[in-house]
């Protein structure tokens, strides 16, 4: 008697529960937490405010679009402000959210987290792009998608090389003459100048001195002056927007005669504003389009930029909300491939998400993306764009991998 | 006997919840005509911390800890108001907005606490934002250098008058670019704000 009624209070209780649950909102409403990490305050704050909203965007349209095989993601995003102590903080927070992966963003926050992100095994997808962070021996959990500083360096003064010394008086008769303007000190902007004068080597260039302009300078005229005596055909810039604008405007008012070429961070939409006339003609590294550009899911780009912050117009957005969004996307595929394969730990994103991307579209413009598990660089393709007349137009796709296969292999990855 | 209990008070629980289902319909519920953006106004700004205006750099010996490049902090606090027009309450999930002091954007910052605001009803939240003069003067020497050459001051001249001069509450301090994110039912509203405060 008492074993019937404690039965049929347990079938009772059942019933309710699986009404309850029935009718609950959060059933099914699984979420995979993801750390994003930027700075909208400090010293990369200009372009790294857009890629904090292209970053939000673009998970916003993950999750309206299935999410993660239907779970959806949770993201916490904080601002930085570029002050290293405060990355470190943030790191331990997300690791106690219990976050999968982490949306790193400069050198600072990157350089200083790489050990602790390959022991605790978390995989950081950082907008640093240095070719160092590609050897995963040294720094397995550190993953970008966009071309690396040096194939970008090298991409550039081959694409010069091939487009625009042939067509100047002297081609054929000498050597043509390279220089180099980046902020000495900066491991940021110097990361790719070993590799760059090792290109300009291998094809056959004079290389002029160093010039050490600082990531805040706003008069370059004593490093142009350095420079005239030299007289370079071509000068490489490697620094952020302002100093290269800066460097530009020196050279075309002081007549030092050069091109410029620039690896992605001095090279946006900005550059034209502030440079003026001295950015007609200049040729740039972009692993993205540039925003607004006819590229595959740029209409979305701009949808979500529209529906979720309103408040920026869509014409002072730039290519950085383009990196934002194929960081994103690209973590969010590779968090599809692990979830799938049952397996969204740490090393499980790394091998069954990353590592098993070969010839990887994400659209934006990108080259398609190969992560190995012995090569992080993911893209061999470095496209190369020319400002000119108001627009930036497509000059050249140089192919790292597919011209010097050998120095790609054996050579050059890891710097 | 027991069959009998067991139905009725299976019969009991289903009337409970269609009772429930049936008040739960009696609330207006969100369609895409009807969802209105909830209103955001900034109500007051509020120098939260101030600590002066003073600079170190890494050259300097500190009395205790090691040097650094180090400048005060000056904390802000902005005090929005958020209305919901609605019949129904309505989620906030997100709300971010630029900082401006004059014409120099400084700072962004996010709010990502969530909170339910009542049909017809105003909510308040309070966002903090933190700046400190070395944070301050790299986002100045990297992006302003060409703006604060043509207003004909330098990086050290500005931070030196807004840091004496906002507790004052004698510099206007703009927000810019506000974005607040609502959701209801499965539905999303994005709601944008301005303000300077003062005024």
């Amino acid at each position: 008697m008492f074993a019937k009624n404690m039965w049929s209070k347990f079938i009772i209780s059942l019933f309710v529960l699986a009404l309850v649950a029935g009718f609950s909102p959060m059933v099914g409403a699984e979420t995979i937490k993801v750390g994003s990490l930027n700075d909208m305050t400090g010293a990369t704050s200009d372009v790294g405010k857009d890629y904090a909203l292209g970053i939000a965007e673009a998970i916003h349209y993950v999750n309206d679009t299935g999410g993660i095989n239907g779970k959806q993601i949770k993201l916490y995003q904080f601002d930085y402000g570029y002050r290293i102590p405060e990355a470190l903080t943030k790191y331990n927070l997300f690791k106690r959210l219990k976050c999968v992966a982490i949306l790193g963003w400069g050198t600072g926050d990157t350089e200083a987290l790489a050990p602790t992100v390959a022991k605790d095994k978390i995989p950081y997808v950082s907008a640093s792009y240095s070719g160092h962070l590609c050897k995963p021996e040294k720094t397995p959990y550190n993953l970008f998608f966009a071309t690396d500083y040096s194939t970008q360096a090298r991409g550039l003064i081959t694409a010069w090389f091939d487009k625009k010394w042939p067509q100047k008086p002297d081609y054929g008769k000498r050597k043509p003459r390279i220089a180099m303007c980046y902020m000495t000190a900066s491991p940021f902007s110097s990361s790719s100048i070993k590799a760059a004068k090792e290109q300009a080597e291998i094809l056959g260039f004079e290389i002029g001195p160093d010039q050490s302009v600082s990531l805040f300078a706003i008069d370059t005229k004593s490093q142009i002056l350095a420079l005239k005596e030299f007289k370079p055909d071509v000068l490489l810039h490697t620094n952020t927007v302002m100093s290269v604008a800066a460097t530009l405007r020196d050279a075309y008012s002081l007549g030092l005669g050069a091109d410029n070429i620039i690896v992605n961070w001095g090279f946006d939409e900005n550059l034209p504003k502030l440079a003026g006339k001295a950015a007609e003609g200049a040729i740039g590294c972009a692993p993205w389009a540039f925003f607004g550009l006819d590229v595959p899911l740029m209409d979305k780009v701009k949808e979500y930029a529209k529906k979720y912050n309103p408040g920026v117009p869509l014409e002072k957005r730039t290519i950085h909300t383009i990196q934002g969004w194929a960081s994103a996307l690209g973590l969010a595929e590779a968090l599809k491939r692990a979830d799938k394969a049952g397996d969204l730990s740490g090393e499980g994103i790394l091998r069954k998400g990353f590592e098993t991307m070969k010839d990887f579209e994400i659209g934006l413009g990108i080259a398609p993306v190969t992560y190995t598990a012995a090569d992080h660089r993911s893209q061999s393709q470095a496209k190369i764009y020319e400002y000119k007349n108001g627009k930036f137009l497509l000059l050249d796709v140089v192919d790292l991998k597919k011209r010097w296969p050998d120095k790609w292999a054996n050579e050059w990855l890891g710097w | 006997m027991h069959r009998k209990s067991i139905i009725l008070n299976c019969l009991s629980v289903l009337s409970i919840v269609a009772l429930l289902a049936g008040c739960a319909g009696m609330t207006a519920k969100p369609t895409k005509q009807d969802f209105k953006a909830p209103v955001v106004t900034l109500d007051s700004m509020e120098v939260a911390h101030a600590f002066g205006y003073w600079y170190f750099s890494k050259k300097v010996q500190p009395t205790k800890g090691k040097p650094d490049n180090v400048g005060a902090p000056l904390n802000l606090a902005f005090v929005f108001n958020i209305e919901n027009p609605n019949e129904y309450p309505v989620k906030m999930e997100s709300l971010k907005f630029t900082i401006a002091f004059e014409e120099f954007d400084l700072n962004t910052v996010s709010s990502m606490d969530t909170m339910w605001i009542p049909a017809g009803k105003t909510n308040q939240l309070r966002v903090n934002a933190h700046f400190d003069v070395r944070q301050s003067l790299l986002s100045l020497l990297v992006t302003g250098g060409f703006k604060l050459k043509e207003k004909g001051t330098n990086a050290w001249a500005q931070l030196e008058k807004w840091w004496t001069e906002i507790p004052q509450y004698s510099v206007p301090v703009h927000v810019k670019g506000g974005a607040a994110v609502f959701k209801a039912d499965g539905l999303t509203q994005v709601a944008t704000f301005e303000a300077t405060f003062p005024e």
